[in-house]
């Protein structure tokens, strides 16, 4: 049985769309991720989870209870905010104990717990200081100490690293879903940064407008993207439209603007003939033309740009733009004109 | 970083703000604590004398006042505080008809005190239309004695309507600065509306609600307009009393007495508002 599960849930901000009709359902201990640019209605659905927001139609069930009447204060969830929103006048000892201190739990009963989730996080020490007097991650972490020690049905995370340092931020995640999966619970995180979404997550929502545009694991949303939304959001990408022009079992030929190409696909996405599809490979797909390889491509170098591990190239293909990701190592100069091949199951076919 | 030298420029700038307080402010202060000694007297004599103090220490009128005074003071800033607080919470989200509403309760800011003093006066007299409605209501037999009455409550009720919007900006403003996502964590974490109230908003506004305490005992505590009007008989207020005493008994030098007993219970007051203020902190 699903531990979350939204049905229809519509909501509505004056003029805005916040959420449209949208359906989720969340497995226990399963650690799903709320992907999509500013606006999309993300934090929306977090907050209508914990409680802080009512939705104007659908239902949200925490197992077979529907919670849409449970004031956020009964649902026994737990959110980490973007802000932190710790206690400020609070020592971070107290700040852990509010939520048990709430449950009405024993002294000794908070003490053992306590002391076993400041362990966990690396927070001994720290007791006695006030959030002020903490490091960005420190309070992160004590936002994390908080919110896991009431051992709570869901946890919630509203954006919890877009405050940290590039570096701290990738050591948190990692501390946060090492965390979770100790601990087994049901996990809704929120974000807007891809490379979170798809280090972190059992599965990933990724939404725009209020709407679900693709659901998945992290996987299949980066190499099978469905819509050039999904394509687009998610890593780099180049996206063209052509025709099918023959089709032989699983290989289509497309005429691209660029030219013709080979696409190996599932033939669940693929139109019938003479139909125009869109389609999306990776940067990364693209490697140095050798004999015999497939879907050549060749085009004048725009700009190189070396990136270390890597060189991210922008190509010119018959007046088409191209990025290439390669880890070729002479020295690409713009004004070169070079050849790629692209493999033909490098292909994803966009159905919008 | 190095702290900035001030220059000759700086001090001189200060000079207009800074130097009118020292030199009227502090000498005034201080003529009058050297007077209460029976210095440099307003009459010309220039004696040294403890004479002043005891009289003053001494008379039973003048304990009276300032227990009268004191008493005054901590329930109209007590009274005036728990009257703001909810209504300084309601305004915390704004709301369709709140402007209007926090219009109409920042009114008495404008009024003078002896004008509100007397504006109450028509609501609160013996005839007054409070008595008159719960005459006609059933609900008393006689009128309440609720003006120039022997504990104050008229006094009270004065400062509190008087003082309201005043505490009302500070308290708002104290509120104002409380992020919502530290009211929602706290809900999240199973927290009732009390546990909010008395864990989270009344701890975070207590730097406001300190101040707004200590400017309201110190103005409750000196005030002489409405004490005159809605205040017992006997005793006066500190203020009058020191009124009575310079220009009725033309005892200069024992007033200077009781306003010197006036500035020390002041600074007592902030000295140990400084302190609950640092507790609050937890920096002691």
């Amino acid at each position: 049985m699903s531990n979350l599960k939204i049905t229809n849930l519509t909501k509505r901000f004056s003029e805005v769309l916040a959420v449209d009709n949208l359906n989720l359902e969340v497995a226990d201990g399963e650690f799903v991720t709320l992907l999509g640019p500013s606006g999309c209605g993300k934090t929306t659905i977090l907050r209508t989870i914990a409680g802080f927001c009512n939705p104007d139609r659908g239902e949200i069930f925490f197992g077979d209870k529907i919670m849409n009447n449970i004031p956020p204060n009964k649902r026994n969830t737990a959110m980490c905010f973007q802000s932190y929103a710790l206690f400020p006048h609070m020592s971070v000892w107290d700040n852990i104990s509010f939520g048990l201190k709430m449950q009405k739990i024993s002294r000794q009963g908070q003490k053992k717990k306590i002391s076993q989730v400041m362990e966990m996080l690396g927070l001994e020490g720290l007791e006695k200081r006030k959030p002020g007097q903490l490091s960005g991650g420190q309070q992160q972490r004590v936002a994390l100490a908080r919110a896991i020690v009431t051992e709570p049905k869901i946890l919630l995370f509203d954006e919890p690293l877009s405050n940290l340092d590039a570096k701290l931020r990738v050591q948190v995640r990692i501390e946060i879903r090492d965390m979770q999966k100790r601990l087994g619970i049901t996990t809704i995180y929120v974000t807007h940064d891809q490379d979170e979404a798809l280090a972190i997550s059992d599965r990933i929502v990724v939404m725009e407008r209020g709407h679900i545009e693709q659901l998945g694991d992290p996987y299949n949303i980066y190499r099978n993207p469905e819509t050039s939304f999904v394509a687009g959001f998610i890593g780099l990408a180049n996206i063209y439209e052509g025709t099918v022009v023959a089709r032989d079992g699983s290989r289509y030929t497309v005429e691209a603007p660029f030219g013709k190409v080979v696409i190996v696909s599932d033939g669940r996405k693929i139109p019938e003939a003479s139909k125009t599809v869109k389609f999306v490979w990776r940067p990364e797909d693209m490697k140095i033309y050798i004999q015999g390889a497939p879907n050549r491509v060749k085009g004048k170098i725009l700009q190189a740009v070396f990136m270390g591990n890597i060189t991210d190239i922008f190509i010119d293909v018959q007046g088409n733009k191209m990025r290439a990701q390669i880890d070729e190592s002479r020295k690409l100069i713009a004004g070169d004109v070079i050849e790629f091949s692209i493999p033909e199951d490098a292909f994803s076919i966009l159905r919008g | 970083m190095k702290e900035k030298k001030i220059s000759p420029i700086d001090l001189l700038m200060l000079f207009p703000g800074v130097g009118f307080i020292l030199l009227f402010i502090g000498s005034s202060i201080f003529l009058t604590l050297v007077q209460s000694f029976g210095l440099f007297s307003i009459t010309g004599k220039s004696v040294f004398t403890l004479e002043n103090w005891k009289a003053i220490l001494q008379a039973r009128e003048s304990m009276d006042s300032l227990f009268f005074s004191l008493k005054m003071g901590l329930l109209s800033s007590v009274g005036t505080v728990v009257v703001a607080f909810p209504i300084a919470l309601f305004f915390r989200k704004g709301g369709t008809g709140k402007g209007i509403l926090g219009s109409i309760i920042k009114m008495p800011l404008f009024i003078p005190a002896l004008v509100a003093a007397f504006l109450i006066l028509n609501l609160i007299s013996y005839s007054g239309l409070v008595n008159t409605v719960l005459m006609r209501l059933n609900l008393i037999n006689e009128p309440l004695r609720m003006l120039n009455d022997k504990f104050g409550w008229g006094v009270v009720f004065i400062q509190i309507w008087k003082n309201l919007p005043f505490v009302l900006l500070i308290v708002m403003a104290a509120l104002a600065s409380i992020r919502d996502d530290t009211i929602d964590a706290a809900k999240n974490l199973g927290a009732g509306y009390w546990s909010i109230l008395f864990r989270i908003f009344v701890p975070l506004a207590m730097p406001g609600i300190l101040v707004s305490m200590i400017l309201m005992f110190i103005k409750a505590f000196g005030d002489f307009p409405i004490v005159s009007v809605a205040g017992p008989i006997y005793p006066a207020s500190m203020a009058a009393r020191m009124h009575i005493m310079a220009t009725i008994y033309q005892e200069w030098d024992q007033a200077a007495v009781l306003g010197v007993i006036i500035i020390v219970t002041a600074f007592i007051v902030i000295w140990a508002y400084s302190r609950f203020a640092e507790l609050a902190k937890g920096e002691v």
